[in-house]
Formats: C-alpha cells, structure tokens, sequence
C-alpha cells in the first residue's frame, strides 16, 4: 500500500469480497506528537508554516484540542490535535470553520460607539476614548451612588478558557458590583447529582468503550458531543446495545439499537417504573446498597406503593412491555451506563427526574464502576487557582452587608436577567458590562431584557461580532479569538487539560478580556489614583502559569506548566468515577434518600413530580435544543456556515401540519402570550404530533430569535451549587398557524 | 489498475458534516463552492445522510467532454482538473451526473475535489476522511477491475453508476427498532 495508514482501522471482509485495500482513518491515525513549531500534517508547509497548540474554548463537551497553522503570520488551517485520545485528532463542522471565524469580514476590528442605542450609527473610536468614557462613568456611578453596585456584570460561557475569568476580577478591583449569578445550562442536574453524589462526576468518556449497555437519556452527541460517537461505536462493535431515549427522534435517535419516544419531561417516571420492574425482579444490587448508599429501604417502600410499570407507561407513553424489558436488559447486561443529558433537566421536575435516574444507576451497582456510571458531566480538572478572577477591593469599596457584617457584591439571577434588572433598587443598575454572553439573544424574554437597558446611562460589551446584544449597547470593544491569546482550557466532560499559545497576532484593534481589564485599571487610576487594583501589566503567558497549583500538575503528571506546549494531558483521575466510594454527600455515602434537599424544599427521595402541561391556548410544546451548526448564538453566522444552512425551520409532524393546513416550506407562526416568531416549516416525522422543535442560533442578517417566545420559567434545582436555579427552557408552550 | 475510491457506511453517518467543512479548511474554497456535500434525506423518522464528492469515475464525463483536455487521471485513479487550461465552458459541469465539477464565477474557472492528492502523496488520507469522527467516510483501494461488485449497495437515487462508473462504494449496516409515541 502506498498510504501509510494505521493498520488497527484495516477492515477486512468488504462486501464485494476480499479484493479491496480499506484505508480509512477511523480508529485513530497514528501520527506522531506535534511540537510547536514544526509543520505537520500541512502539505504545502514545505513551506515554512509554523504549528501551535490551541483549544476551542466555547461552551461545549468535547472542548477540542486543537493544532493551528500559521504562514506569513496568517492562520491558513485548523486541525485536531492527535495527542488527544478523546478529540483524536478532529474538531467538529464547527472548529472547521475558525479560519473563516478569525479572518470573518463581519468581525469587530475597533472599539466603537453608537449614537443613539439601537441606531446603528456607530463610529470608531480609539482604545483610549472608549475607557476614558467607560472610566468616567464608573468614577460618576461611585460618587453618586457611594458605591459601584449599580455596575452590573453578565458574563458566562462565550469562552471558557480559565484567563478569561479575569473578566470577573476586572469587576472585582474596581469595588463590589452587582452580578448575574448561575448558570442557564445545566444547574438542576447538577444540583441532582450534588444531592446523590456530593457533586458531579462522570466517568472518563473514553471508559464508555467498556460498556455493555449504554442509555444515551435526553442527549445528542451526534450534533453536541460528536467525538463521543467513536467511543459509542466502538462499544457497539465489542456488543454493547446503544438504547437513545428522547422525545425526539435525534440524529443520535436514528443510529440506535432501540430508541424509546418518550413524553416530554416524564424521564423520571420512566426510570421509576424500571426501578419498580427491577425491585420485583429481585436484580437489585444489594451488597452494593449495603456498602454505598443510604435511604435505598425507603425509596423501595416508595416504589412499591406508588409506582407500578403501567402508571409509567401511562405517564410516559411507553408501552408496559418495552419499560419491563428495557429494566431487564439495564439491570442484567453489566457494566451499563447512563449518560443523562442537559436537555432532559430543563424542565420544572427536571432536576427530581435525573435524581430519578441517579437511583436506578445505584441500585444496579453500576456506579463507580468501569462501562457504568451515571454520567452528566464534571468539574474535577478545574482547580485552577482562578488568579486572574481573584483581586482585591480598592480601599474604602462598600458593597452589600451581609449579617455577619462584611460585605459583598450584589447578585442578580442570570435565568432571569431582564426582570431582576428592572427590579433591582438601592441602588439601581446604571451601568452593564456584557462579555463571554449575548443576553438578546440567548435569554429568556430577551424582550424584558431590552427593555432593562432602557434604564442603563452605558451598556459595554465585549465580542467579536456585532451581536444582537452588541447593536444594542453603547460601546463595542472588539475581542481576540483563542488563535490571539494565550490561555488554560478543561472539558466538564473528558478528563483532558491544553493550553492554548497564542498563534497569530490580533485581528486590527482586537485585545483579550484581561488585557481590556489592564488598560481600564491604568485609566481608572490616572483619573482616580487607588480607584483600581487590577494589575496593569504582565504577560497573559505568566498570568495562565500563576492559574497552576501544585495539585493540578500533580494531576496533570507535570513538574511546569509549560510542558503543556508538548500537547494536552489527560487528568489522572479515577476512569470510574466513586470507584473509591468516597462521596462527598454528608453522609459519604450515595443518599438515595437526600439529608440536603429539604433544605432546598425538594423531596428528600427521588419520588415524581409531574410534568408540567400545556395549557387549551398553547397546546404545542416548542422544544429549542442546541443547533448542529452553531453553539447557542456562535458559528451559525459565518459565511461558511451560512452556506450549508442558510435559514431556520420548524419542524413539524405530519398530522400536526395536516391538522393546521401546514405544507413543507409554508412559513408559519409560533406564538404565545409573551411574544412570537415566523419561520417556514419542515414536516418531518422526526418529531411527535404535540412537539414542534427549532434550533436556537444566530443568522447572518435575519431576523430570527425563538426565545421571544421562551418564559423564564425556573427549573426545580440549581440553587446549592451554582446559586440560582436552572431555566425549564424545554416546558415552553406555543400554538402555531399559517401566515395567510 | 489500481483506483482509488471513496468508501461510504450510510448507517454510521450522523451527517455532522466534519467532511463538508474540512475540505473548506484544507482547500479554502469559496463559501458558495462546496467540493464535498452532505446530503440530507429521510426515511420514515430516521434521517439519513449521504456525503459526496468527486467520485473520481473510471470512465469519467468530465474527462471525455472537456475541449481543452483539462482533466486527467492519475495511475491511482484520482481525476485532477488543471486549471490552467480551463476556459471555463462549463462543459464538464453540465456533463457530470453528480455535479462534482463547480463553476466559480470569480476565476472563471471549474473546480472540483482533487482527493486531497497533495495529502495522499505525503500518506495522509484526504482531510475530509481524517475529519469523519464515526467511521463513515473512508477510502478503499480498488485493486482490480471489480465489475458491478462495489454498487452492490448502490441507493436508488443517485444517477445509474453503469454511466460513468464512480469510484464510489456503499456498505450497508443493520438499524435499530424504534417505538414512537401513538399520535
């Protein structure tokens, strides 16, 4: 063969018989590890172009590690870094879009200032104009209000590399502000899994190879996590049997053993009737019990009163048999895992349904064991020391007083932004600072959000485009992509940690968040001297060394940072997560039977709670899950991007559109009473007659938002760990017509 | 002869389009010109994908109708298009039943996959290849002329491989049972 590929991915057995070569790179290419510098993999790079290590730092599971190549300062091509065994080697449709990202025409080159909010008459202006404006207004808020709490900051997860928490300590050195606090994503499930485990941690992805028996419960990697896929496959391929479970027929969906179309928000009443099925069918793994977890007796009495494998198959709207086997299959086929996505936790029950789902994982045994586990995700390779967040109050900063006398920032509820802002007195938010985040667009009501900044004297963000929420701010200030900064980034899914050189220099007037927070200080102080603390100078290279502490390199297996720029490293963690069954609940023991979440006002046992309803006005339920081609409002809007999906849709069944007069392509209406959204149809029978899904994302030029239509519904859990509770995005209702 | 050819597995495609956007990396085409294109279909509830590019025919149309001989195989099988001596007729563009060849109006010219053959003489496999993170986009060698065997999975709705003969291979998998809500 005159291709040097891997022979562990040499098929044999084609069905065309035996007279074909199979070269294909699935199964991991066996290259050699990169080191900065050389070119690799780069054809014309005979050339001379110079090779970094980046780390795609959005919002998103597989957090890949990437490889840049740059020529005459230019990044000409991205690739995946191989020394990633998770990635291996790949990004996904989207990280394959960052040289349009990074050289994107529609990309913010200056800071500029508008007009009038909402005009679009901007004009550019110079770093120095705009933090002397910003500066100012931060020097007139403190001495009219006493304080600098009617600053408000918004930021989360636009990026989500460790520097850029410095955004937080920018906002810290001025005095105490007011913050958004939480998280829309995922803090119900986390606070389930905080009320079970003590906290959340899943089992290495890579583990899932040694599954036998994989529920994927309310998640997609075929569009959210598709480096997962391989692992999927490939224990497909040892005999594991991939069970999909969702109310919507997904791309995952489609590649299943089984797929189980279950009623929306009733995952908890599915894995309670398993649980049932499984307790009188004596699979129950008592030594395991017995050994790790408390309360299990009572949740037992529990079942056996109120849970019956036809009251779960009424609820759900799966048939009785197909539950009973299913319970089989899990509870007797070992190891199983369940990996619990996000989108089954946003919902007013969302939170009890994966305690629900916490519980049939441990009366099986199948946590702390390798190919089981009970996975939704992990924040065990984040303890960095968060150096750049941590800054000190100038002298003489008031802020909030708490009982015991010392003071603190004020926080707002991020899940509820716009109505809070509003709300908020004594004093009031003046001032917005808006970065990592695009508030009119992602969040609920952004309309109520809108009509908050009415009430600002100056909106700052910080992007990289003129977002929805940038066109209606004050000032923009254009920020650099991860190819133009240094940074530290880790997965809260695989167990892997990259640094990210900086490749290229930053686009036209482009400055990092910490950078920003350095030049506002030095402006801050030359008006006010002692107004700031924030450091005014420094590399961003030794500010991400300071975020390393001796127990993340010891985890890391490094003597320094800097061997990072060799490639990634894998955290060396337990591969099972509580293998060691030391949890972290109060009892150290799994608490079936929860001693925190009275305390929340939640039921101390995992029992159901039903689902919320739709109401006669809005008997659709509009489910909004992440899009394949863009990351909430990131990627959809580049030109690349644009080409292979270049308008939204509804989806639709089919009886539902008969029932409407709707036919493919027809544009419709989507609305309820807080706001609507037109689009054009797609029937498919990918969703269920009382479903109607759309993806959210940001569109190049069109005028399309469907969280018009989406309340700020509060999901039960997220209070205990992440301080404010989740969004039931996916309990939103809506009813739908032709536009005539 | 030997021919190269691309090998695709339906079953383990979830249509992510790392392939599609890959080629945009490797090539850097211009947004409207897609070399390699996922197809979306559906079948029942189940969406189905299906990613093509050139398939590099052994009896290629392009090759056959260009004037100015602006296409040319290679001992391995892989069709390149020599833009230098394109004139941009478009002949090949009309002629080919899978639409491999695009016309960009800013060169004036076609263009079309070239199977990443820069890469494969450094023995790397095409980028789109190197990008499929489930298997299912591969490429085969073809040792010998092997008849009608590699269309034995051949979907009905692409053009009638007897035309021109398309590098192109399916392999077939078994799906899975869903049980669907009763609406």
């Amino acid at each position: 063969m005159a291709y040097q590929l891997s022979r562990r991915s040499f098929l044999k057995g084609l069905a065309a018989g035996g007279a074909l070569t199979a070269l294909t790179a699935y199964g991991g290419l066996k290259m050699a590890p990169t080191a900065a510098g050389v070119a690799d993999g780069y054809p014309e790079a005979a050339a001379g172009a110079r090779v970094f290590r980046n780390v795609c730092p959005r919002n998103c599971y597989d957090t890949c590690s990437m490889l840049s190549y740059v020529k005459d300062g230019i990044l000409r091509k991205v690739s995946g870094d191989p020394a990633n065994t998770f990635t291996n080697g790949r990004l996904c449709v989207k990280g394959y879009t960052y040289t349009r990202r990074v050289y994107s025409p529609d990309r913010l080159k200056y800071p500029m200032k508008q007009d009038k909010r909402g005009s679009g008459r901007w004009q550019r202006i110079s770093w120095d104009e705009a933090l002397d404006i910003i500066a100012r207004k931060i020097l007139d808020i403190k001495k009219q209000y006493g304080s600098t709490l009617p600053v408000c900051l918004n930021k989360y997860s636009g990026n989500f590399d460790i520097l850029h928490y410095g955004i937080e300590g920018m906002m810290s050195s001025i005095g105490y502000t007011t913050r958004a606090l939480g998280t829309p994503c995922w803090p119900a499930g986390i606070d389930a899994q905080t009320y079970d485990f003590g906290t959340l941690w899943n089992n290495d992805p890579e583990d899932l190879v040694n599954s036998r028996y994989i529920i994927l419960w309310g998640v997609n990697p075929a569009w959210t996590s598709v480096h997962s896929m391989r692992f999927l496959y490939a224990a497909r391929e040892k005999g594991a049997k991939l069970v999909v479970i969702d109310p919507v027929v997904t791309q995952t969906a489609s590649k299943a053993d089984l797929y189980l179309q279950i009623k929306p928000a009733t995952d908890g009443a599915l894995a309670l009737g398993m649980a049932r099925h499984i307790l009188d069918n004596g699979w129950v793994d008592q030594e395991y019990l017995k050994a790790n977890a408390v309360g299990w007796e009572e949740f037992f009495a529990y079942l056996r009163r109120e849970v019956t494998l036809d009251w779960a198959s009424k609820v759900t709207g799966i048939p009785a048999g197909v539950i009973a086997d299913l319970a089989r299959e899990y509870a007797t086929t070992k190891p199983a895992a369940i990996w619990i996505g996000y989108g089954l936790q946003r919902h007013t029950n969302g939170g009890q349904n994966v305690r629900a789902i916490d519980a049939l994982a441990a009366i099986t045994g199948n946590v702390g064991k390798s190919g089981g586990g009970a996975l939704y995700g992990h924040l065990e390779t984040w303890g960095f020391n968060y150096a750049a967040m941590t800054m000190p109050k100038p002298a003489g900063a008031l802020g909030v007083k708490k009982p015991d006398g010392t003071m603190s920032d004020r926080f707002i509820n991020i899940n509820n932004f716009g109505a809070e802002l509003l709300n908020v007195k004594d004093p009031p938010v003046k001032m917005l600072w808006i970065a990592c985040r695009n508030p009119l667009s992602q969040d609920p009501e952004p309309q109520v959000v809108q009509k908050a900044f009415e009430n600002m004297d100056l909106v700052v963000t910080v992007d990289h485009f003129l977002t929805r929420t940038a066109a209606w701010s004050d000032i923009v200030l254009p920020a650099t992509t991860q190819f133009e900064e240094y940074g530290v980034n880790a997965s809260y899914w695989h167990y892997w940690v990259g640094i990210n050189e900086q490749a290229i220099e930053p686009y036209f007037e482009a400055k990092n968040d910490v950078q920003i927070a350095m030049l506002l200080s030095a402006k801050l102080n030359a008006l006010e001297p002692g107004s700031c603390t924030y450091p005014t100078g420094g590399s961003l290279e030794e500010l991400v060394g300071k975020e390393f502490n001796q127990k993340m390199l010891d985890l890391l297996g490094i003597a320094d940072y800097r061997e990072l720029k060799q490639g990634p490293r894998k955290a060396k963690l337990l591969t099972a997560a509580w293998s060691d069954g030391k949890f972290r609940t109060p009892s150290g023991k799994i608490e079936i039977k929860s001693s925190e979440a009275p305390k929340y006002g939640l039921p101390a046992l995992p029992v159901y709670v039903p689902e919320k309803q739709a109401p006669p006005e809005y008997p659709y339920r509009f489910i909004t899950p992440h899009w394949r081609h863009g990351l909430h409002s990131q990627f959809q809007n580049i030109d690349w991007m644009m080409n292979v999906s270049p308008e939204p849709f509804v989806e639709i069944h089919p009886a539902t559109a008969a029932a409407k007069g709707i036919r493919d392509g027809d544009w419709v209406k989507i609305y309820n009473e807080i706001g609507y959204l037109t689009l054009k149809a797609r029937i498919t029978a990918t969703t269920a007659p009382e479903i109607l899904v759309a993806y959210e994302a940001w569109y190049k030029d069109l005028d399309y938002n469907l969280n018009y239509t989406v309340k700020a519904v509060p999901s039960d859990m997220g209070k205990k760990a992440t301080g404010n509770r989740g969004l039931a995005f996916h309990d939103n209702f809506v009813n739908i017509e032709k536009v005539r | 002869m030997k021919q190269l050819a691309f090998w695709l597995r339906p079953e383990r495609c979830v249509g992510c389009r790392n392939c599609q956007l890959a080629c945009k990396n490797e090539h850097r085409t211009a947004a409207r010109i897609n070399w390699r294109r996922v197809q979306e279909g559906e079948d029942n509830d189940r969406r189905y994908f299906i990613s093509l590019a050139c398939n590099h025919c052994r009896n290629p149309e392009c090759f056959r109708v260009c004037p100015e001989k602006a296409y040319w195989k290679r001992r391995d099988g892989v069709v390149l298009h020599l833009p230098r001596r394109c004139q941009g007729c478009q002949a090949c563009v009309r002629a080919c039943p899978y639409q491999a060849p695009r016309y960009n109006p800013e060169t004036r010219k076609a263009e079309k996959c070239d199977f990443c053959h820069k890469r494969l003489d450094q023995g790397l496999p095409p980028a789109c290849v190197a990008a499929c993170p489930t298997g299912a986009l591969g490429i085969v060698a073809w040792s010998e002329d092997l008849g009608e065997a590699p269309y034995a999975g051949w979907p009905g709705f692409l053009p009638d491989p007897a035309l021109t003969r398309p590098s192109l291979q399916f392999t077939r998998e078994k799906r899975g049972r869903h049980f669907l809500q009763q609406g």
